[in-house]
């Protein structure tokens, strides 16, 4: 018989470094359940083993090189998309004890280097693309958008993502069309405002997040911002919850709040109708950790005959992640293994038409399970069809 | 005077179209001859083999002089060997500037025999410029930058990078018929030599481990090409062309093609100089993985793919219908 | 087994931007993350296997200042038994000459059966250290290797990496120096009980008097003179016609770039 022997030096920096929810956890296995791993055949993902392991200082023990493989492979499958806070009788935070334990890995490269890399090109120049900081705005030099200033009413943020990546660029475009339709006093941030760091931060990257809050939050303040608009909800929550909220000068609105408002004060008013059957996927960022579940739907709602369904279970607060959370949008699962696929098969059981999402990550990932599903429907960002509506 | 170590091809390797002198070394000539004319220095050729005259018979016309050591014991390339015979070489010649190939060979042998020969070293060199001081540019930092580097004394050694100067039979600035002086060199090798380093044989990397991040050329394929029954042609042109066959996940994910050959963020991060997207639209995933190529050729039926966003040429079209007239036409061109 | 590995602390330049500072000699060195050359890497890897199968040890090695214990730490923390770090002025105002010497000078105070160290570096590219320092502690080297086999005490079979697909393959009497091809092995991940391990295993800082070198052997005998961005090229240039006409420019274009 084997006795189990506690690394008390593992335990005590996972716990140093944010990790103290372990000790609230009595393992009823509700977390494994709930994750959304659960729904994939391929993949055994016992989320209650991290809290239980942290205890006994079981991370990343063993010195035989495919178990650390193998360990690490498991630490960055947490896409820290909170299904299991949700419901967790004793309210344990897996994802803070999962961020605690990637802060240990990213200090000594243990992390897959395609994560290293992300943290790398942010910290060098502000976006994970890797991109030039001073081309940020660029995706609008065609758009006739002023760049932001005191007397305006809201600064846009279009998140790294729309900004550098041409395939998701028309969210951003859409924005513009929707908030010019609608008269809207606004502007572009400056290009000192980099990437919000929510994908560092939840892979461990904790000192990089720390940097470019306060380089994001003092550029805001000095250009006087006072309400700040994003596309991503992942700048939403991060602004939101995880930047200190002394410092900031400034509300934030995701984009869905502020049209939402304008169609109810007839500001915007969708016209054109759209007459498809449409889903809307609510992400982890904007619904479960913020709450905001029915601007979208009323959003999609004001198109006239648009048929809003939803996929039923799995809606609202027991929605699944898309995958891209915590750098999933950078890690490699083979096909058979992606949450976005698992995703896209609830949806078509809808029978909808139109995946309608609110967030350039569920854009991308889903944009890609469907490029190799071979079916029948279409992935677009709530903004986009707005847009085509007015 | 000049220097410069002439790399030969292996007999395997050699064909009779070919010839046995491998392209770098007639590059060298040419880089050579640069520096001949402007200073009046000897272009002086070594040749280190088991059988000289045919490698004296290829390079004659370009050199003023070629010292020839031949022994069977040079039948292949072996830094331990050569090491030594090139350092008494070099040692009584004292050429202004020594010149061997930024290559397999040579990245092996020239910090060596720099290092027992005290002279200056300066590696994968592009460009160079001798006036009083010797002055070459090359990359540093994976190509994003390039660096003047100055030797602080004369002679001086370098590598030459391939492909950096045109062959000296194609440069029509050059009309040599030099027929050079050939002098045989004898040498003394210390036997143990043979104990320390034994060649064995070429071998080949085997095929299932294609590394594309090797490769000069690389042809992509994306979801545009449609069905797993057309990549043969598309294969049959990259080899055409010399190049290596990559692709984007939604192939590897189709099964059509090993995860090696998969470019992008979750795949390899290539830099070839020619770089020839297929029906790739250009996810960011894919585009982080090769917008670095020094040419990048993107045929796609989408003219607002993000593909032509990194691309330098793009072409609107089926990839389909173009890629059998562009393989005739190689074909025309390759004659 | 008793294995010296020589690590390069680098700038990960590999996925951003490089910019030339206000000396025109160096590049603009804010906001980079710092990293052991890829290369280096692989060589601490294959040492870290090579002991595994034959026991000995493994000294990592490398030349900088204090920032490179972070290197080091890591590496003592993936399986290495000793670090050394060479810190001195004369080191780090040199060229690979300069720490080729360093290098030789502490290593051959020494025993040793084998040293390892990348092929390449990615900031530099100038694989140079490696044969260099082979040649300066006298013993047989092999650059670009892919593989490395020990068939006994005094011998060890290699693969060199040629152009174009091709290998040599070579028999080397030991001691030796190999200068390791990314890709020979997949570099492991440090255990935190390995991390934890670190802290308590040797760790020599030595300079220029301490090993008793002569400082004019130390002169750099190369020097950068300037550095720039090279020129890049404009963006897409689409070419037009019949599918005939296009495929002609195409293959005029392929033949430019690459020949036939």
């Amino acid at each position: 018989m084997g006795v189990i022997t506690i690394s008390k030096e593992i335990r005590d920096t996972i716990i140093e470094l944010g990790g103290t929810d372990a000790y609230k956890c009595y393992q009823c296995g509700m977390c494994t359940a709930l994750c959304p791993w659960f729904l994939i055949d391929k993949v055994n993902f016992l989320v209650n083993r991290f809290p239980h392991n942290v205890k006994l200082g079981n991370i990343m023990a063993s010195e035989v090189k495919e178990e650390i493989d193998q360990e690490v492979q498991e630490l960055c499958r947490c896409v820290g998309c909170d299904s299991c806070l949700a419901y967790c009788p004793r309210g344990v935070n897996i994802g803070d004890i999962m961020r605690a334990i990637r802060r240990i890995l990213i200090d000594y490269d243990a992390l897959p280097k395609n994560l290293k890399d992300i943290a790398t090109k942010i910290y060098s120049v502000g976006n994970p693309q890797g991109e030039s900081a001073e081309k940020r705005n660029n995706w609008a030099k065609n758009l006739a958008v002023a760049t932001y200033t005191s007397e305006m009413e809201y600064g846009y943020f279009a998140c790294c993502l729309p900004a550098y990546d041409a395939s998701v660029r028309k969210i951003a475009e859409a924005t513009v069309k929707v908030l010019k339709s609608a008269n809207v006093s606004f502007g572009l941030v400056k290009e000192d405002v980099w990437c919000c760091c929510e994908t560092i931060r939840n892979f461990g990257a904790e000192k990089i997040f720390q940097d470019i809050a306060q380089n994001n939050i003092k550029a805001l303040n000095q250009a006087g911002v006072t309400k700040l608009l994003v596309t991503s909800p992942h700048c939403y929550t991060t602004y939101k919850n995880e930047y200190p909220s002394d410092d900031i000068k400034f509300e934030v609105i995701h984009i869905t709040q502020l049209f939402d408002k304008l169609i109810q004060e007839k500001k915007i008013v969708p016209s054109k109708p759209i007459k498809k059957k449409v889903v809307y996927h609510d992400p982890c960022t904007l619904g479960r950790q913020n709450n905001i579940y029915e601007e979208p739907r009323q959003i999609l709602k004001s198109i006239p005959e648009l048929e809003l369904v939803e996929i039923e279970n799995f809606n609202r607060k027991d929605s699944i992640c898309c995958g891209a959370g915590s750098g999933g949008l950078w890690l490699d699962w083979q096909k058979g293994e992606r949450l976005s696929d698992a995703r896209i098969k609830q949806v078509i059981e809808t029978g909808a038409e139109i995946l309608a999402v609110a967030c350039p990550y569920c854009l991308i990932m889903f944009d890609d399970s469907i490029k190799t599903m071979d079916v029948n429907l279409e992935v677009k960002d709530i903004t986009e069809l707005l847009a085509e509506a007015i | 005077m000049i220097a410069l170590l002439i790399e030969t091809r292996n007999i395997n390797e050699a064909s009779t179209s070919q010839g046995r002198v491998k392209d770098i070394s007639f590059e060298m000539l040419t880089l050579a001859h640069q520096i001949s004319q402007q200073h009046n220095y000897p272009v002086i050729a070594l040749v280190l083999s088991n059988n000289c005259q045919p490698i004296v018979d290829e390079i004659k016309q370009y050199c003023h002089e070629i010292i020839c050591v031949e022994d069977n014991c040079l039948e292949n390339f072996n830094t331990q060997i050569y090491q030594p015979i090139l350092h008494q070489i070099i040692s009584e010649l004292k050429p202004t500037i020594t010149m061997i190939g930024h290559s397999g060979f040579g990245t092996d042998l020239a910090p060596y025999l720099a290092t027992t020969l005290g002279l200056p070293l300066i590696t994968d060199v592009f460009d160079v410029e001798l006036n009083s001081t010797l002055l070459v540019r090359r990359q540093m930092y994976g190509g994003k930058i390039i660096a003047e580097v100055i030797s602080k004394m004369l002679p001086a050694m370098i590598t030459v990078r391939a492909g950096s100067f045109e062959k000296i039979t194609a440069s029509p600035s050059v009309n040599l018929n030099l027929s050079a002086k050939v002098t045989k060199k004898p040498f003394t090798l210390d036997q143990t030599i043979f104990e320390k380093s034994k060649f064995l044989g070429y071998g080949e990397v085997p095929t299932t481990g294609i590394d594309i991040t090797k490769a000069d050329v690389i042809v992509a394929i994306g979801r545009g090409i449609k069905e797993q029954k057309n990549i043969p042609l598309i294969e049959q042109f990259a080899n055409e062309i010399g190049g290596t066959l990559a692709c984007t996940r939604p192939i590897i994910d189709a099964g059509w093609l090993p995860k090696d050959r998969q470019v992008g963020s979750s795949g390899k991060t290539v830099k070839p100089k020619l770089y020839i997207a297929l029906g790739i639209s250009g996810a960011f995933q894919h585009i982080s993985g090769m917008k670095n190529s020094e040419t990048i050729i993107a045929v796609n039926k989408d003219p607002e793919a993000p593909i032509f966003s990194v691309a330098h040429y793009g072409v609107v079209g089926d990839v389909l219908k173009i890629m059998p007239v562009l393989a005739n036409k190689i074909k025309e061109l390759k004659g | 087994m008793d294995i010296f590995v020589c690590l390069k602390m680098v700038p990960d330049t590999s996925e951003t931007e490089v910019r030339v500072d206000s000396t025109g000699k160096d590049i603009l060195k804010v906001r980079l993350l710092y990293t052991t050359n890829e290369a280096d890497n692989y060589a601490l890897e294959t040492a870290l296997l090579l002991k595994e199968q034959f026991g000995g040890t493994v000294t990592v090695i490398s030349v900088g200042t204090q920032s490179v214990d972070e290197i080091l730490k890591m590496a003592l923390a993936k399986g290495a038994d000793k670090a050394i770090r060479l810190t001195d002025d004369l080191f780090l105002n040199g060229d690979a000459w300069t720490v080729a010497y360093a290098l030789y000078q502490a290593i051959s105070k020494n025993k040793f059966d084998l040293v390892l160290t990348g092929c390449i570096a990615t900031d530099d590219g100038n694989s140079q250290i490696g044969p260099m320092l082979a040649a300066l502690l006298q013993i047989p080297s092999a650059a670009y290797v892919t593989k490395v086999e020990i068939i006994n005490n005094t011998k060890a079979k290699v693969n060199r990496e040629l152009e174009g697909g091709l290998l040599e393959i070579k028999e080397i009497s030991l001691p030796a120096l190999f200068t390791i091809q990314t890709g020979i092995n997949t570099p492991r991940y440090p255990s935190i009980i390995g991390i934890k391990r670190a802290s308590s295993k040797p760790f020599e800082v030595l300079n220029a008097t301490q090993l008793n070198i002569d400082p004019n052997k130390l002169a750099a005998l190369t020097e950068i003179r300037q550095l720039y961005q090279p020129k890049v090229e404009a963006k897409a240039q689409f070419i037009t016609g019949s599918d005939d006409e296009i495929s002609t420019k195409l293959a005029e274009l392929i033949k430019e770039k690459v020949g036939l």
